[in-house]
């Protein structure tokens, strides 16, 4: 990074942070803190629902998951416009309706305390687990970047979420993701339009995708239905249906934004925007991550792309054997992709032995640390080959963008601690003045603890699978008791209480047999449904 | 501590008239999407004779 890079990246970091005070100022009550008066109109929560979404790892991750294995990812999305249309027509309007501040609290309204109280527990259990990963992940990878410590990357990301979401509420949270979403798009276009630009002159943005599409790396859709394979269609509009119905319909701290609407239309609106929005954003993603495989078939990538790692590797004594033989498969591999434009016999046969033999050295290279550097790909093509500025801008995004993912988690924990816990069984009869100080209060002990657990945390290959994968085990059985909730008028408080202690023993179980984990939210769903109806039709026949 | 507004508001769409039309345009929307991404697929997809 060059000076104009660090002007850049905290010019934006302090705007962004000044903005969300600014707009979030003035937060007297308990309803402006965390409902923002009910005045949010659809397009600022439908962004900043995405922008939450679009946390830090989606910049890392989801290129590099594309670069690796191709653009399959974008089909965990396919669910997700279904499942808004679902919470649009069911979710909304009985939330809205039952005037509460949580989702947990309605369960209270249709059940009874200690089954929100469970699921209370399993949220802030799950959520508290996420807001600490969501914090350490991208902080590993900016603190290597940025050459900062990975204590001090962590306390200056935690301490300014802290700061804005402690004083502003939700209200400074949204309209800081509002700000934040337009620039993760201009980011993502400048990022896009520079891999284009780096390929070669004889090579046409056709040419990318034909060589793209060869590499395997343009797979999309897939439509054979394998158990195991964590992404095709079928995984992808069922599983990630579930997954979307649990995360968005369940997890207070979407559900919260939503209830920030100024009407049920509104709210809807919002979440509509989302279903439209998400799958070609994801899409777009991912294609910048297929665009930087092409650029780098002409522009020879690192050997390894963590650059402290590289430096480890550099000064092993099988360095040199190991370049040598990287820079061979690279330009066998260089060599057969203009066979491949050429259409040349045999030129994709070529092409896959060059690739093996170019994965080989890496894989020797990274075996000598024991590490992996998927994370760091998307990175390193910025910091390498982004413009002085916009290199700045986009490691300042993915900063805030990490800082906007967590806001909204420490802010819905501080919000279900408040609401589901400390009002509701510890001091129940308090002014507003009280629960609002508590509410800080609360937001700061949750701020504190992402950032404890987050220093304590080790890094994981793939971010985003490790974020929805933790997600997961405990999203079917929160989605499970809505459903039962929502659809099943006979379902007594002790059929959905039990229901959930199965529905959790069932994905955890699974858990052990299969990593794909979008089936969790469907098996876990499944059985919270059908263990809480057939208790309670036992108990109706009693 | 204050409830959260008492009037909820539950006004139809701004377009299309119903909020049935709307979920519906949303659901074709997504059809149509997935079958371009699998031409998208099937246009690029590997074959060993390029």
């Amino acid at each position: 990074m060059r000076p104009l890079d660090w002007v850049v990246m905290f010019g934006w970091l302090v705007f962004l942070v000044s903005y969300g005070l600014w707009r979030g100022r003035g937060s007297s009550s308990t309803q402006e803190f965390m409902l923002a008066s009910k005045t949010m109109p659809w397009y600022a929560m439908g962004l900043s629902i995405m922008a939450t979404q679009a946390s830090a790892i989606t910049f890392i991750s989801t290129t590099a998951q594309a670069y690796v294995d191709g653009m399959r990812f974008v089909q965990f999305y396919f669910g997700l416009p279904l499942a808004m249309v679902i919470l649009s027509a069911t979710a909304v309007p009985i939330f809205h309706r039952a005037k509460v501040y949580t989702a947990y609290e309605y369960l209270e309204h249709r059940f009874d305390a200690k089954t929100r109280l469970l699921v209370t527990i399993i949220f802030l259990i799950s959520r508290g687990l996420g807001a600490g990963l969501a914090l350490s992940a991208p902080a590993i990878v900016l603190s290597v970047v940025l050459g900062w410590p990975f204590r001090v990357t962590i306390l200056i990301m935690g301490g300014l979420v802290v700061l804005y979401t402690t004083l502003g509420g939700i209200k400074a949270v949204t309209w800081a993701d509002v700000q934040q979403m337009t620039v993760i798009m201009l980011a993502l276009v400048m990022a896009f339009a520079v891999a284009i630009s780096m390929l070669p002159p004889d090579v046409s943005f056709r040419d990318a995708l034909k060589l793209a599409g060869a590499a395997g790396k343009l797979n999309a859709v897939t439509t054979t239905f394998d158990w195991n394979d964590r992404y095709n269609i079928w995984s992808g509009l069922i599983g990630g249906m579930f997954l979307a119905l649990a995360y968005f319909g369940t997890d207070q701290s979407q559900v919260q934004r939503y209830l920030t609407g100024k009407s049920i239309g509104q709210s809807r609106l919002g979440l509509l925007l989302n279903a439209m929005a998400k799958v070609p954003m994801q899409f777009f993603i991912l294609f910048i991550g297929a665009m930087v495989f092409v650029m780098f078939l002409f522009v020879r990538p690192p050997l390894v792309f963590q650059p402290v790692v590289l430096e480890q590797v550099q000064a092993s004594s099988q360095y040199a054997a190991i370049e040598s033989r990287y820079e061979q498969a690279f330009d066998q591999r260089q060599a057969a992709a203009r066979g491949i434009l050429a259409s040349r016999a045999g030129a994709l046969q070529d092409f896959r032995a060059a690739q093996q033999n170019l994965d080989a050295a890496r894989a020797e290279a990274l075996k000598l640390s024991d590490t992996s550097d998927t994370n760091y790909i998307f990175l390193s093509f910025v910091t390498h080959y982004l413009p002085v500025g916009v290199v700045g801008l986009v490691i300042a995004v993915i900063f805030t963008a990490a800082m906007s993912a967590i806001s909204g988690e420490i802010n819905s924990l501080a919000t279900v601690t408040v609401i589901d816990i400390y009002k509701r069984h510890l001091a129940k009869e308090s002014t507003d003045l009280h629960y609002l100080r508590a509410s800080r209060l609360a937001t700061l002990f949750w701020g504190i603890y992402a950032m404890v657990f987050a220093s304590t945390a080790k890094g994981f290959g793939a971010l985003i699978e490790a974020v929805n994968q933790v997600g997961s085990l405990f999203y079917g059985g929160m989605l499970g008791v809505f459903v039962l909730a929502f659809f099943v008028k006979r379902c007594t408080a002790t059929g959905a209480f039990v229901g959930v202690l199965a529905g959790e023993a069932a994905i955890f179980t699974t858990a052990r047999f299969t990593e794909a984990f979008l089936w969790y939210n469907v098996i876990g769903c499944a059985v919270v449904v059908a263990v809480g109806w057939s208790i309670s039709a036992i108990q109706a026949r009693n | 501590m204050t409830e959260p507004q008492r009037t909820v508001l539950d006004e139809p769409p701004p377009f299309l008239g119903t909020w049935r039309r709307v979920y519906t345009v949303v659901v074709i929307y997504l059809a149509c999407v997935i079958s371009i991404f699998y031409w998208f697929t099937q246009s690029f997809a590997p074959s060993l004779t390029p």
